[in-house]
């Protein structure tokens, strides 16, 4: 790993959002594996630059650069430094499963937690959002029920802490604003036994203090 | 890869016909030329303990093969690109870069398409889907239209070679199929189409189209 690593995160953000802003899975992958990384913050007018989209076509964060390589999607960065740096087991058998669930947590957690992100933080009083809610609301709870069957019976995802912990933690970050996690004991005793990780405290620490020095009060 | 066993669908509904996930894990192994044998499901192996040590979830597609068992067909996808190379570049940044596109794929469009699509093909005639459907389409066009201007006048993502991030890139677009949105870019468009011409793609959608043949429910 010859390059520095420079990882591009959110530069502003409204304060409902600060501490699940993509960049802190990567941000949280690159202290677990102690490797050191500088964060450049991106603007909104920087984000919609053809620039920025020549390395991130969608505009939005993280993006990596480092290993001779230029990444983006949050996901693909965690997989990379997963695979390069050490965070996923190492027995084919719990590899496997470790990746199967990192996309689990990408794309069939995330798809529906977005949606109700979508109502709840954009559009809670309208007409439709409420009509629509309670469902979207159960689809999550049925979800979350597997990931917590899951955790209960092996405490992790996939053998030990892995990158697909991280990956799932950072989605279900974005339930914040409910109990959905809370009401289901292991799924919170595991995300807490997560969250508590050094490695974590300081990805966190990091995204909040960068947003809070760049973001209107 | 040895012994490759993939589960799909007996039978789905039209609106799924040719949709259902196993399609990409069936296209990549058709891309890598490598045999397997299907495991058919339906709703009751789907709600078993057995099935959901297999597949939490309950859906499809699981690969088993080399004694390994996955599921997510990105994750699943992703495996078959990195045991043959027949769907990754031979280089290392090469092969991230095309897993950036699969998780793009994934996370960046799919879960705008899932939300339009369980507008139109679930809920067409509620009144909040009504309400809510010109906001759910801007956002698929969001993603489109960034997605069109990156492409560009390329052949694939990354220029010149198909690789895994293609395979889903495509397959997400084919998502879109009930309704014109895709062919309002028409570099997406040839580029969705030069996905499904390719001969790996025509076998595996024939594959799956000929259990839904097989096994319709007979009309009561």
């Amino acid at each position: 790993m010859t390059s520095p690593v420079r990882i591009t995160a959110l530069g502003a953000a409204p304060r409902a959002f600060h501490g699940q802003i993509r960049d802190l899975a990567v941000r949280w992958a690159l202290e677990e594996t102690h490797t050191p990384f500088e964060v450049h913050l991106a603007t909104d007018a920087e984000r919609a630059s053809p620039g920025y989209r020549a390395m991130q076509p969608f505009g939005k964060v993280p993006a990596f650069e480092g290993d001779g390589i230029v990444l983006f999607e949050s996901g693909a960065i965690v997989l990379h430094i997963a695979e390069t740096r050490g965070l996923l087991p190492r027995e084919p058998d719990a590899r496997a499963l470790a990746k199967s669930w990192l996309f689990a947590a990408v794309n069939s957690l995330d798809p529906d937690i977005i949606a109700l992100g979508d109502i709840d933080h954009w559009a809670p009083q309208e007409p439709w959002a409420i009509a629509r809610r309670p469902a979207v609301e159960s689809m999550v709870r049925e979800r979350l029920a597997l990931v917590d069957a899951r955790v209960a019976n092996a405490g992790h995802l996939a053998g030990d802490f892995s990158a697909a912990d991280i990956m799932m933690i950072m989605v279900l970050r974005q339930l914040r604003h409910t109990r959905l996690i809370e009401e289901r004991a292991a799924l919170s005793a595991w995300r807490d036994r997560c969250e508590a990780r050094p490695a974590f405290q300081r990805a966190l620490a990091a995204q909040l203090a960068d947003l809070a020095r760049t973001s209107a009060p | 890869m040895n012994k490759i066993r993939v589960t799909a669908f007996r039978w789905v509904p039209p609106f799924a016909q040719g949709l259902v996930r196993d399609l990409r894990v069936r296209w990549a192994l058709e891309e890598a030329g490598l045999p397997y044998e299907q495991v058919l499901i339906g709703p009751d192996d789907q709600k078993s303990a057995e099935y959901r040590k297999l597949q939490p979830f309950g859906q499809v597609p699981v690969l088993e093969a080399d004694g390994v068992t996955l599921f997510e067909s990105g994750s699943i996808v992703m495996y078959i690109a990195q045991q043959t190379n027949a769907l990754l570049p031979p280089d290392a940044a090469g092969r991230a870069r095309a897993l950036t596109w699969m998780f793009a794929a994934l996370n960046s469009v799919e879960p705008h398409v899932l939300n339009l699509n369980t507008i139109d093909l679930f809920n067409a005639n509620a009144e909040w889907a009504q309400q809510r459907r010109p906001a759910a389409e801007a956002m698929v066009r969001s993603r489109l239209d960034a997605l069109s201007k990156w492409l560009a006048d390329k052949d694939y993502l990354e220029g010149g070679a198909f690789t895994a991030g293609d395979l889903v890139m495509m397959s997400v677009l084919r998502f879109l199929r009930h309704c014109s949105i895709v062919a309002d870019y028409p570099n997406l468009e040839a580029y969705k189409l030069r996905g499904e011409a390719r001969p790996a793609f025509q076998r595996a959608l024939a594959d799956q189209l000929a259990n839904f043949e097989k096994y319709k429910p007979v009309a009561a």
